[in-house]
């Protein structure tokens, strides 16, 4: 087994490469590289990427990072990926690359850094930030936006009108699942109004079953400790608003 | 029909397309697009461009934005396009995507943060902003670092240590040109973070 993938499941690319090579019986070997723990800042790592971050992967003595580079070399490296993830035709293959360039500066703009700042950054160690979570949310919601009015606007039951997924589904997909971990309220107001949006991810999980839900456990409890967070300090903070009020009582 | 390239010079990734246009003898019609008059929110250009950036381009029936998606296209559709621009060896290929995906988030974002928010401020109806700018020439230096230091690393003068120049040298650079834009002592600064390597990556091409 030749193939080696460097990855964190809390990463949303890593995610993408994973569920891709389990949908497409691709023999690799997953080492685990946790970036909470620093993991991806050791010489070892850097070894493998210097840019340490994830996803990266080995293939022989051949390294490749940027998960939208990995998920095209996997596609046309190994025999027995179906066309639909990568098509051969350049005008179709062309579109994808067209979503795929636009997620950077657009989805994951402001999905990233909005998570991140209101609600991952503590578990790396780091404050959070909400001037940073502000500035992010206008981009994340305007993408949101312009998946649900231009690219699911045709009448496919994917990106670009596709009948089945391709790796621009699955790299976007991963990407808008990691509001799981938002505080519900968050999560309903931005994610809430798009239809088109909520129904594509789901048909993105259905057509990568069970591999989506088995590669998404660690962000579903990551999701659950947070959510068990968020209501012990509702509840300590209710405590406290009764130990406020006693003294006007007497 | 000709192929139809939407244009503004003053962006880098327009340009990035049109050099690669002229260096292959792709026949074109260049269809001039002002942003500062706001041309790309018009309902026309809205027909090529739901999203009203530049590029953009159309050949024939089919429509297409994102610069690098551009390139591709064309070094795949043209006859005549040299390997080196993008390279039939998957292996080559795949560093080529890793660089242009790498530039999204690096590079591209330290001189489009400082340009627009010092010299061209006025165009996207913003004010001179010293900290975005701040912001962005941390980005940018961290950018031209590693290019210095992984990018250019191998025998060959341009990126990936290739002794020709591909899609990514074509992007990258018109992004670093980008900084004429500014005043020459602060583009004098900047520029100086350039070494040796960068200099001769960018004017070989």
């Amino acid at each position: 087994m030749t193939l080696k993938v460097y990855a964190d499941r809390m990463s949303q690319p890593s995610r993408a490469v994973i569920i891709f090579c389990k949908m497409n019986g691709i023999d690799y070997e997953e080492i685990k590289v946790h970036i909470s723990k620093g993991q991806h800042l050791t010489s070892e790592f850097e070894e493998i990427n210097p840019m340490k971050r994830l996803p990266a992967i080995t293939d022989g003595r051949f390294k490749l990072f940027e998960s939208h580079a990995i998920l095209i070399y996997l596609a046309c490296a190994f025999p027995g990926v179906a066309d639909h993830w990568y098509p051969a035709d350049v005008s179709t293959r062309s579109r994808i690359h067209s979503v795929l360039d636009w997620h950077h500066s657009n989805l994951r703009r402001g999905a990233a850094p909005y998570v991140f700042n209101t609600t991952i950054a503590p578990v790396l160690g780091r404050p959070l930030n909400p001037q940073a979570a502000a500035e992010a949310e206008p981009i994340l919601s305007s993408s949101l936006s312009k998946l649900e009015s231009f690219w699911l606007k045709e009448n496919g039951r994917f990106l670009l009108g596709g009948n089945q997924p391709s790796i621009a589904d699955l790299s976007l997909v991963c990407e808008i699942m990691q509001l799981e971990v938002l505080d519900e309220k968050d999560r309903a107001r931005i994610l809430g109004p798009h239809k088109k949006v909520q129904q594509w991810i789901e048909n993105t999980r259905n057509a990568t079953s069970p591999h989506f839900d088995e590669v998404h456990k660690v962000l579903m409890k990551a999701k659950e400790k947070l959510q068990n967070q968020r209501l012990k300090a509702a509840k300590n903070e209710g405590g406290s608003d009764m130990k406020k009020a006693l003294p006007s009582r007497m | 029909m000709k192929l139809k390239v939407y244009s503004y010079r003053r962006s880098q990734p327009v340009r990035a397309v049109i050099i690669f246009c002229k260096v292959n003898g792709i026949e074109f019609e260049e269809v001039r697009v002002d942003i500062a008059k706001r041309e790309h929110c018009t309902p026309e250009f809205s027909e090529i461009n739901p999203l009203n950036q530049l590029p953009a381009i159309v050949d024939g029936e089919f429509k297409l934005f994102e610069s690098h998606a551009i390139l591709i296209y064309l070094a795949c559709s043209y006859p005549g396009v040299a390997d080196h621009w993008y390279p039939s060896d998957i292996f080559k290929r795949s560093k080529i995507h890793s660089v242009l995906d790498w530039h999204h988030s690096n590079l591209r974002r330290g001189p489009v943060t400082i340009v627009q928010n010092s010299v061209v401020a006025p165009v996207f109806h913003r004010t001179f902003n010293p900290e975005r700018v701040a912001e962005g020439e941390k980005i940018l230096s961290a950018a031209l670092s590693k290019i210095e230091s992984f990018w250019l690393e191998g025998n060959g003068p341009f990126l990936l240590g290739v002794n020709q120049p591909s899609i990514a040298d074509l992007s990258l650079v018109c992004d670093i040109m980008q900084l004429e834009l500014l005043d020459e002592a602060d583009r004098n600064r900047l520029l100086g973070l350039l070494t040796i390597k960068s200099y001769k990556m960018i004017h070989r091409l």
